[in-house]
């Protein structure tokens, strides 16, 4: 892609301390925007436009910290990637209750949050890029995924009706669905698992960094003002 | 730091302004402080409204440095609707802020 097209953007990248989200975050970073990373531990990594808010967004009041920290530095917020998410994988019959509900407050609630405070600085701008990052889990809805995959499919149902809301202001919320990634949180997993997963694709592969990058930079252009709502899914799943 | 009534309303009528610049001439809010909010009386549809209270919410939790909630269960259990004027919104945080004190 051309040069630093993301030059005078400020992004928000939930969970950029590693996999999907650091990968984003130095992506954006590479084409010149400001990055603010919010990880619950400090940051992984160092760049000169690079600012990191340590915030558990499962927590509200840590939210809202962030936030009142990021205005006192940022006038503006254009691009947010809701990343973070936890992964609990276990049969419903023995899912710890706890588990499952880390899993709501991380990946569902704390998106929540995310989105409704950045749209509040995005309304100044009258632009803004809201994407939320989901999962193949939601589409295939394998054993073991009864409450990363429900929260995942809330994603989508939270960001279309956002989209509504937030669509006069000039805000676009749009979900990314990825499939199966080398990641601390697919390691978790049985790779027989996995591999059953991946051979079950119309596009039997696991997906490459440049897949995920692709629909972050088409989400965020400034030229998809006209898409908004929408759930892409990586590798043929739907 | 509590703000007073002053720099509170003047928040108020900030985030009106914010609105007036997004509304064309004829339908301006006018910035008083017996402005209607909320109700038959209001000019403010519900988007509108919604834009100032967050536009109050944000500069009320930057202001007293610590975040505020204008829209908790404590607002709607209130005889009177804090969104009813300008001047019962002024009203409610002034006593949510003292409160936080």
């Amino acid at each position: 892609m051309p040069g630093e097209v993301y030059s005078g953007r400020v992004a928000l990248i939930t969970g950029s301390s590693r996999g999907v989200g650091r990968l984003i975050s130095e992506h954006l970073l590479l084409h010149g925007a400001t990055v603010l990373g919010f990880g619950r531990g400090e940051a992984t990594y160092q760049h000169e436009r690079y600012r990191h808010f340590q915030a558990d967004i499962a927590d509200p009041n840590q939210v809202l910290q962030a936030f009142m920290a990021v205005r006192r530095e940022f006038p503006a917020l254009h691009i947010v990637v809701n990343n973070a998410a936890v992964l609990t994988s276990q049969y419903a019959l023995i899912m710890a209750a706890s588990a499952a509900k880390s899993m709501v407050d991380t990946n569902l609630l704390g998106a929540f949050l995310v989105s409704r405070e950045a749209a509040k600085l995005m309304r100044k701008e009258k632009w803004g890029r809201i994407i939320n990052i989901s999962s193949m889990a939601v589409s295939l809805e394998p054993m073991g995924d009864t409450m990363y995959a429900a929260c995942k499919a809330g994603l989508t149902v939270m960001g279309n009706i956002m989209a509504k809301e937030f669509a006069p202001f000039g805000i676009t919320v749009n979900t990314l669905a990825i499939s199966a990634i080398e990641t601390d949180m697919l390691r978790q997993l049985p790779q027989e698992t996995i591999q059953e997963v991946i051979g079950g694709l119309p596009l039997p592969r696991p997906a490459q960094p440049e897949d995920i990058l692709n629909v972050i930079d088409f989400f965020a252009s400034g030229r998809s003002s006209y898409i908004t709502a929408q759930t892409l899914y990586l590798g043929g799943v739907h | 730091m509590v703000p007073s009534q002053e720099a509170i309303l003047a928040i108020i009528f900030q985030a009106l302004t914010n609105l007036n610049l997004e509304r064309d001439a004829s339908s301006q809010v006018p910035l008083d402080v017996d402005t209607a909010l909320f109700g038959g009386a209001s000019a403010l549809d519900s988007l509108a409204l919604v834009s100032v209270i967050s536009d109050v919410e944000m500069a009320v939790s930057d202001a007293v440095g610590e975040p505020i909630s204008l829209t908790d269960d404590q607002a709607l259990s209130q005889q009177v609707s804090p969104f009813t004027s300008v001047r019962t919104l002024c009203a409610y945080v002034l006593q949510l802020t003292h409160e936080r004190a």
